[in-house]
C-alpha cells in the first residue's frame, strides 16, 4: 500500500487549511471505501485527513428540523431509538448494510460523498427530501441531496469543502414508507434499491417519494411515478402504471452482478412492491 | 517519517512509532506482536482481522493505527482470563468444534463475544447477522452457529455477559 500522511485536524478550520496547504489531500471518515481504494492503487492521496476529531460532526439533533452529522455511523443510526423511530426509513437502509464491522466504521456522509449508485443510504434520503449542509473555507451552504450527486463517483462539493450534515424535513403525520434492497448476498453491493415514502390522507397518497439506487449514474428519485401517484389511492391499475413509469425513469448497466434488462424488471417489481407494503404497513 | 502513536489494546497502554499510514491490523500484529488478530482479504470483506474498539466489531484491516488513539482496542488475546483460562465463547467453539483451520476463528470469536454482550439470548438470526461480516472458508457455519448458541448457555442469563477488557 503506497504510505500516506495522516491529519487529524480538530476543527473544520484547521482541516480547510490542512487540503489547501496539501496538494491532492483527502478528507476521510470511516475509511471502509477509501482504504480499500488506496490499497488497490485507485486512489493515490496526497494525504489523508481524516474527520474523526472534529467532533461537532458527530451529533445528532432532533427538532425544527433533524440533522445528522455526517461523521454519524452507520452502527450510530441504528442505536439511536429517538432517530429511527421518527425515520423508520433509516433503518430499514442501516439494518442489512453491508456488515456489523462496516456498520460500526462506515459513515452516513461518507456513504453520501462517495456518491456510488449504489450507495445504501442514498435512496431512503432521497424519499426523505434530505438536503445536506456544506461547509467550507467560504462558508456554509445547504443543498438538496438530488442535486448534490453529480454522476458515480461526483458530487457536488468543492475543493476543500466538507459535507457537514444531513438536514431532514420533521418526521410527517401519518407518513408509511418501505425500503426493498436486493443483492445475490447478504453483504454483496445492491442490484437495485428502491424507497417510497408518502402520507396517507384516507387512502389517498400525498407527497409521494420514490427513489431508486444502483440503476442509473447517480440514486436518483423516480419523478414521473412520484407525479402519478401524487393524491390517488391504490389499486392495481395504478401499480401497473408506477410500474411501468419506474422502467422509463432508469438507466441500467449490465455487469458482473446482474444485466441492465434484470435491473430494470426488478426494479418496476421492487417499486410495486414497496408501495403496496408501505400502504399495508400498520402504525 | 513515522510519528508518536499511543494505543490503548486490551486494557494495557503503549506508545510506539508509527508510520502514519499504518494500519491497526499491522501495528497490532507487527510492533506488539498480537498474531491472533489475522488478515484474509485486507478490504474489510472477510472478518478475519476483526477487534473491538470501545467494545464494538470492526474491521483492523480498514483502520489507521492513528485514528484508534485514546479509544478501547480488544483482541482475541484480551478475551483470556487469569491463568490463561479460556472465555465462555473461546471455551465453545472448542467444546463444539467451531474451529476447522482456525484462520476465521479469532474474528469469528470477537464477533460473537460483542453479540453476547449486547444480545445475551440471541435468534438464530441475530446470530447470522452478527457473523455475516466473518466468511469461513472451511464452511464450518453450521457449527459455528451452534457454538454461538453454546457459549450463550455458558454464559447464561443474567450473568452480565462477558464483559471484554
Amino acid at each position: 500500500m503506497t504510505p500516506f500522511d495522516y491529519h487529524r485536524p480538530e476543527t473544520l478550520a484547521e482541516a480547510f487549511r490542512i487540503a489547501g496547504a496539501i496538494p491532492g489531500a483527502r478528507y476521510v471518515a470511516g475509511g471502509t471505501d477509501m482504504m480499500v481504494r488506496i490499497r488497490s492503487g485507485r486512489e493515490r492521496p496526497g494525504a489523508l485527513i481524516s474527520l474523526g476529531r472534529i467532533d461537532t460532526l458527530s451529533r445528532i439533533e432532533l427538532g425544527s428540523v433533524t440533522q445528522i452529522g455526517a461523521r454519524t455511523t452507520i452502527g450510530q443510526v441504528l442505536e439511536h431509538p429517538e432517530l429511527t423511530a421518527a425515520y423508520p426509513l433509516l433503518a430499514l437502509a442501516a439494518r442489512p448494510f453491508a456488515s456489523v464491522q462496516v456498520r460500526n466504521l462506515a459513515t452516513v456522509g461518507g456513504n453520501v460523498c462517495n456518491a456510488s449508485p449504489a450507495a445504501d443510504m442514498a435512496p431512503v434520503l432521497l424519499a426523505l427530501d434530505a438536503r445536506v449542509e456544506i461547509e467550507g473555507p467560504q462558508g456554509t451552504r445547504e443543498v438538496p441531496l438530488d442535486a448534490f450527486f453529480k454522476g458515480p463517483g461526483q458530487t457536488d462539493l468543492a475543493p476543500r469543502e466538507v459535507l457537514t450534515s444531513i438536514v431532514l424535513e420533521p418526521p410527517r403525520p401519518e407518513a408509511r414508507s418501505c425500503f426493498l434492497r436486493r443483492s445475490r448476498v447478504g453483504m454483496d453491493i445492491a442490484l437495485t434499491s428502491v424507497a417510497v415514502h408518502f402520507q396517507l390522507a384516507g387512502n389517498r397518497l400525498t407527497r409521494p417519494r420514490v427513489a431508486a439506487g444502483a440503476v442509473a449514474p447517480c440514486p436518483l428519485r423516480l419523478r414521473a411515478v412520484e407525479n402519478l401517484l401524487e393524491g390517488r389511492a391504490v389499486d392495481a391499475a395504478l401499480l401497473d402504471e408506477a410500474a411501468r413509469l419506474a422502467e422509463g425513469e432508469i438507466a441500467p448497466i449490465t455487469d458482473i452482478r446482474a444485466s441492465a434488462s434484470y435491473r430494470r424488471r426488478l426494479t418496476s417489481t421492487l417499486v410495486r412492491r414497496a408501495i403496496t407494503a408501505a400502504c399495508e404497513e400498520s402504525r | 517519517m513515522n510519528v508518536e502513536c499511543t494505543l490503548e489494546v486490551n486494557g494495557s497502554s503503549t506508545t510506539l512509532q508509527v508510520a502514519p499510514s499504518a494500519r491497526l491490523i499491522d501495528v497490532l500484529r507487527e510492533d506488539l506482536g498480537l498474531t491472533g488478530t489475522k488478515e484474509g482479504c485486507g478490504n474489510g470483506e472477510c472478518g478475519s482481522c476483526t477487534v473491538l474498539l470501545d467494545g464494538r466489531p470492526v474491521n483492523a484491516c480498514l483502520l489507521v493505527a492513528l485514528e484508534v488513539e485514546g479509544r478501547a482496542v480488544t483482541t482475541i488475546e484480551g478475551l483470556l482470563g487469569p491463568g490463561g483460562k479460556l472465555s465462555h465463547v473461546q471455551q465453545a467453539f472448542v467444546e463444539t468444534g467451531g474451529i476447522q483451520c482456525g484462520f476465521c476463528t479469532p474474528g469469528m470469536i470477537m464477533s460473537a463475544t460483542a453479540l453476547l454482550e449486547a444480545t445475551p439470548a440471541p435468534s438464530d438470526a441475530e446470530i447470522r447477522d452478527a457473523l455475516v461480516g466473518n466468511l469461513c472458508r472451511c464452511t464450518g457455519y453450521a457449527q459455528i452457529i451452534e457454538s454461538v448458541r453454546a457459549a450463550a448457555e455458558l454464559i447464561g442469563p443474567g450473568s452480565g455477559g462477558e464483559t471484554p477488557r
